[in-house]
C-alpha cells in the first residue's frame, strides 16, 4: 500500500466489531485527517463543558452559607421530577411507538394524513398548552392542576420525538426480516413484538431519552400546574434563596437523572444492535386494516394531534375578543428575531452534531466516545443554569450576547440532532465503511458518498427538531438576550406570567405557526419512506 | 463617559407593559436621552445583574415586590442617590432611607369575596381569615407567590411571630387545596362559587372587570372587594445600579417616572395606585379606599426569609 492511500484492516468482518458502535479500523495507520476529527470532538466537548465548569468554579470560590443537603422541599422536587419522567416516558413511549408502527407498516384510510398530523403537536410548547388549558378550564369551573395533567400535557408536547424516530426505524429497517417472519405465518402483533420492536429499540430509546430530557427541563408547564420539580427548585434556590451552591447540588441531581437516562438508552442500544441497510426501496409488505381495526387505528392516531390543536384553539376561540396585539411592526420584529436565531442555531448545531457523530463512528477509542458523550450533556443542564454559566464566562471576556445566545442553543440542543444521527449511523453496517476505506476512501469521502446520502432523513429530522426547539426555547433566551431583543417566546412568557392572556395570544399563535411550518417541512421525508 | 454622543439609559425592568414604553418614549422626547429596555422576570434580572458585575450595561433596575427589591439591595446592586425631587414625590416609607431605591407604584392585596357564600362583614382584618366560619371556603395562591410572602412578612412585623404562626395555621386550615398557581383562575373560582373568598392584588380583579369578554366581566362582577384594616401594600420600585455608566441619566428617568404626572400613567397601565392618593382609575375608585399598613417596604424585605419559613412550617405549599 502506498502512503497516500489509507491503510485499513479489512480482515474484520461484520460479525466481530471489537468495540464501539462502528469500529471499522483500529490499526495504527490513522490518517492525519482523523486527527482533525479528534480536534473537532475536543473543541465541541470543551465548548459544551466550559459554561458548566465556570459555574462549578464560581460556586466553589464564592462559598456562602448554604445547605449542602437535600431538604424536605428538595426531595419533593426530586420525587416530582422522577414521577414526571417515568409517567411521560411510559405514556410517550406507548403513544409514540404505537402510532409510529401503525402509520409505517399498516394501511388504513387516512393513514398518510394522520402520519403528517403527528408532527403538529411539536409546534406547541408545553408551557403554552398548560397555560391555555388552565385558562380555558377555569372559565368552566374545571380545575387543571397536578401531576396527572402535567404528565398528559408533557406527553402531548413531546411524544412526537418517539414517533419520529420510531417510525423512521419501522419503515426503513427490518423490512426483510418482517417479510420473513410474515411468510412464516407470524401475525402482526407477534411480528411487532418479536421482530420490529427489537430492531427499533435504539430509535425508540433515543426518542424517549430526548423527551425525558425535555421533561426534566420543563419549567413553565410544571410551575403552572403546581407540580414540584427540580427545574423550578434549581431556579428558586439560585435566584430566590440566593444559594448557588444549593442550586448546583440540585443541578447535579438533575444531571444524574439524565445520565441514568442516557446510560440506559445506550445499554438498550448495545443489546439490540442490528445493522440493517435495506433502505426504503424494497417492496413494502404491509398489513391492511379494515373495519373496526381501521377505525381504531384512525382514532388512536387522530387523538393526540387533535387534542394538541384543540387546546390552544379553544383558548383562542374563548379569548379572541380580548386580543390585544402589538403593532404589526413589533410582531414582525419579534418573529424575525425568533426566526433568524433559530435558523443560525440550527445550522451551527447540526453541523456540530454531524461531525461529532461521524467522529464517534471513526474513532473507537474510549476517550473520543466519552468526549462525544460529554458534548451532548448540555441538554441535561437546565437552560437557566447553562445561561448563568455563559454569563459568567462571557461577561468578563466581553462576548457579544448574541454569540453567547447561539453558544447556549448549540450547547443545549446538539444532543437533539446527535441522537437522531447516532441512532441512524448505528443502522449502517460498519462493513460498508470498511469496504470503502479498503478502496481508498478517507472519512470525508465516505461521509460525502455513503453516510450523507443515508443520513439525509435523520439529518433533516434532527435539524427541524432543533429549529422548533430554539423557537420555543425560553430560559436561555430570557437570560442572555441583549437590550431590546425580545423574541416571540419571551413575549408570550412575560404576558402569560402577568396573567394577561389577551396580550400573549398573538405571539403565541406565531410560535405555533413557525412550529407548524417546520413540521410541514418534514412531510417529504415521511412520504419518501412510504 | 459619552458626552458628545447622544445619551442613553439602559433599563432592566420586571414590568412588562406597553404603556411603560410609551412613557419611556415621552422621556426621550423631552430630554433627548434614549431608553433601551430589557424586560424580564425580577429574580432573573437580579441574578443577571449580579453575574454581570461591573461589566453590566444596566443603569436602572426596576423591580416588582418589596422582597425582591430588598434582595437586590442586599446583593449590593444599587447605588445611593440624593434627589430633592425624589424625596418630595416618594413618601418616606416607600423609599430606601439611603436613597438606593424609590417606589414607582403601589399595589394592594385585599380579600375578595363572593357575598353569596361569605358575608363581607365577616372579614375586617387578615386575622379574620382564620375564623372557623370560613372553613373550606378560602382559596389562596401557593407559597411561591412573592405577594403572599410579603403579606405574611407584613403580619410578622405588625403582630410578631407567635401570632403570625397561629394566624397561618388557622387560615391554612380553612383553605381549599390544592393551592392556586395564579390569581386570575382563583378569582374566577370565587366568582363561580367554588370558593367563597380569596386574597389577591387589586389589579387582577380590575383587569377582569375591564375584559372584553362578557363572561369574564360578569364573573368578576360577582366579587366584592373587602379591605382589611390595615391593608397590605406592596410596590414596584426602581434604583440606579452600582455599575451604571450614566447615573445622572438614570436618575433623571427615575425622577420623571415618579413625578405625579407620569406616575399616574405608570400606575394606570396595570390598574395600580399612584404613590400618593388614589388616582383617577374609575375601576379602582369603585373598589373604595383603604388604610394602608404602616410597615415599611424595607421591613417587608428584611423579614421575607423568616416569613417564608413560617409559611413552610404551617404547611403552605
Amino acid at each position: 500500500m502506498t502512503p497516500s492511500t489509507i491503510q485499513c484492516a479489512p480482515g474484520q468482518g461484520q460479525g466481530a466489531p471489537a468495540q464501539g458502535p462502528g469500529a471499522p479500523e483500529q490499526g495504527p495507520g490513522r490518517s492525519s485527517s482523523r486527527t482533525w476529527l479528534l480536534l473537532v470532538v475536543i473543541l465541541a466537548s470543551g465548548l459544551a463543558l466550559l459554561p458548566l465548569l465556570t459555574l462549578v468554579k464560581d460556586v466553589l470560590i464564592n462559598r456562602g452559607e448554604s445547605r449542602l443537603e437535600l431538604g424536605f422541599d428538595d426531595l419533593r422536587q426530586v420525587r416530582g421530577t422522577l414521577l414526571l419522567v417515568a409517567g411521560e416516558g411510559l405514556l410517550g413511549a406507548v403513544v409514540g411507538t404505537a402510532i409510529g408502527w401503525l402509520t409505517a407498516v399498516c394501511r388504513f384510510p387516512g393513514r398518510r394524513w394522520l402520519r403528517i398530523a403527528q408532527l403538529v403537536p411539536m409546534a406547541f410548547p408545553a408551557y403554552l398548552l398548560a397555560a391555555s388549558l388552565i385558562d380555558w378550564g377555569s372559565y368552566r369551573g374545571l380545575r387543571i392542576h397536578g401531576l396527572g395533567w402535567a404528565i398528559v400535557l408533557l406527553t402531548l408536547a413531546n411524544y412526537s420525538y418517539v414517533f419520529l424516530l420510531s417510525t423512521e426505524s419501522f419503515s426503513v429497517s427490518g423490512r426483510r426480516l418482517l417479510e420473513a417472519s410474515r411468510s412464516l405465518g407470524v401475525g402482526p402483533w407477534r411480528s411487532f413484538f418479536r421482530v420490529a420492536l427489537p430492531i427499533a429499540l435504539p430509535s425508540i430509546g433515543a426518542g424517549i431519552a430526548l423527551s425525558a430530557m425535555e421533561v426534566v427541563n420543563d419549567l413553565g408547564a410544571v410551575r403552572l400546574l403546581g407540580v414540584p420539580s427540580l427545574s423550578a427548585g434549581i431556579l428558586d434556590r439560585w435566584q430566590v434563596d440566593g444559594d448557588p451552591q444549593g442550586a448546583a447540588l440540585l443541578s447535579l441531581v438533575a444531571l444524574a437523572i439524565v445520565a441514568v437516562l442516557i446510560a440506559s438508552e445506550r445499554q438498550l442500544r448495545q443489546r439490540s444492535r442490528r445493522w440493517n441497510l435495506e433502505g426504503g426501496t424494497g417492496s413494502a409488505h404491509v398489513w391492511h386494516l379494515a373495519g373496526w381495526r381501521a377505525a381504531l387505528a384512525q382514532l388512536f392516531c387522530v387523538l393526540p394531534p387533535l387534542i394538541a390543536v384543540a387546546i390552544p384553539a379553544l383558548w383562542i376561540q374563548q379569548g379572541w375578543q380580548g386580543l390585544q396585539s402589538e403593532s404589526f411592526a413589533e410582531l414582525g420584529q419579534l418573529a424575525s428575531r425568533s426566526l433568524g436565531l433559530a435558523l443560525i442555531a440550527t445550522a451551527v448545531t447540526c453541523l456540530g452534531s454531524l461531525l461529532l457523530a461521524i467522529c464517534r463512528r471513526w474513532s473507537p477509542q474510549p476517550l473520543v466516545q466519552q468526549l462525544s458523550f460529554i458534548a451532548g450533556l448540555g441538554y441535561a443542564i437546565p437552560g437557566s443554569v447553562l445561561a448563568l454559566g455563559l454569563i459568567m464566562l462571557g461577561g468578563p471576556l466581553g462576548f457579544s450576547p448574541v454569540l453567547l445566545l447561539l453558544w447556549g442553543y448549540g450547547d443545549r440542543f446538539i444532543a437533539v440532532s446527535k441522537q437522531a444521527l447516532d441512532a441512524a449511523l448505528e443502522r449502517i453496517p460498519p462493513s460498508i465503511d470498511e469496504t470503502a476505506t479498503s478502496l481508498g476512501c478517507d472519512w470525508l469521502a465516505v461521509l460525502r458518498r455513503i453516510h450523507l446520502p443515508l443520513l439525509r432523513g435523520p439529518l433533516l429530522v434532527g435539524s427541524l427538531l432543533v429549529f422548533v426547539d430554539v423557537v420555543k426555547e425560553l430560559p436561555i433566551t430570557l437570560a442572555l438576550r441583549p437590550f431590546d431583543f425580545d423574541t416571540l417566546a419571551v413575549r408570550v412568557f412575560q404576558y402569560a406570567s402577568d396573567e394577561r392572556v389577551g396580550a400573549a395570544m398573538a405571539p403565541a399563535v406565531m410560535i405555533m405557526a413557525f412550529g407548524l411550518l417546520a413540521a410541514l417541512a418534514l412531510v417529504p421525508t415521511l412520504e419518501q419512506r412510504d | 463617559m459619552a458626552q458628545n454622543r447622544p445619551q442613553e439609559v439602559n433599563v432592566y425592568s420586571g414590568r412588562h407593559y406597553n404603556t411603560d414604553k410609551q412613557l419611556y418614549s415621552e422621556f426621550t422626547r423631552r430630554t433627548g436621552i434614549k431608553v433601551n429596555l430589557l424586560e424580564g422576570k425580577d429574580d432573573e434580572l437580579i441574578q443577571r445583574l449580579k453575574s454581570e458585575g461591573n461589566n453590566s450595561k444596566a443603569d436602572l433596575l426596576v423591580l416588582v415586590d418589596a422582597a425582591r427589591i430588598y434582595r437586590a439591595q442586599e446583593a449590593n446592586l444599587f447605588r445611593s442617590i440624593r434627589s430633592a425631587e425624589l424625596n418630595k414625590d416618594v413618601p418616606a416609607n416607600l423609599r430606601d432611607p439611603k436613597g438606593q431605591w424609590f417606589a414607582l407604584t403601589r399595589r394592594a392585596r385585599p380579600v375578595m369575596v363572593n357575598p353569596a357564600i361569605v358575608k363581607p362583614g365577616l372579614i375586617r382584618s387578615y386575622s379574620d381569615l382564620s375564623r372557623p366560619e370560613l372553613k373550606g371556603k378560602l382559596c389562596l395562591r401557593n407559597r411561591a407567590s412573592v405577594y403572599n410572602q410579603s403579606l405574611t412578612a407584613d403580619e410578622l412585623v405588625r403582630r410578631g411571630k407567635p401570632a403570625t404562626r397561629q394566624w397561618l395555621q388557622g387560615m391554612l386550615a380553612n383553605t381549599k387545596r390544592p393551592f392556586f398557581t395564579s390569581d386570575t383562575p382563583m378569582l374566577r373560582d370565587v366568582g363561580q362559587g367554588e370558593c367563597g373568598a380569596a386574597v389577591a392584588n387589586q389589579y387582577y380583579l380590575a383587569r377582569m372587570l375591564q375584559d372584553k369578554n362578557s363572561t369574564e366581566r360578569s364573573t368578576a362582577a360577582k366579587l366584592k372587594v373587602v379591605w382589611p384594616n390595615p391593608t397590605h401594600v406592596n410596590i414596584s420600585a426602581g434604583g440606579v445600579t452600582r455599575s451604571s455608566r450614566n447615573p445622572e441619566g438614570a436618575q433623571r428617568l427615575l425622577e420623571f417616572l415618579v413625578s405625579p404626572q407620569s406616575g399616574e400613567g405608570y400606575a394606570a397601565a396595570n390598574n395600580e395606585y399612584p404613590l400618593k392618593g388614589w388616582g383617577n382609575n374609575p375601576t379602582l375608585k369603585a373598589f373604595g379606599t383603604f388604610k394602608a399598613s404602616p410597615v415599611s417596604m424595607e421591613q417587608l424585605g428584611r423579614r421575607n426569609r423568616e416569613a417564608v419559613q413560617l409559611m413552610t412550617q404551617a404547611g403552605w405549599e
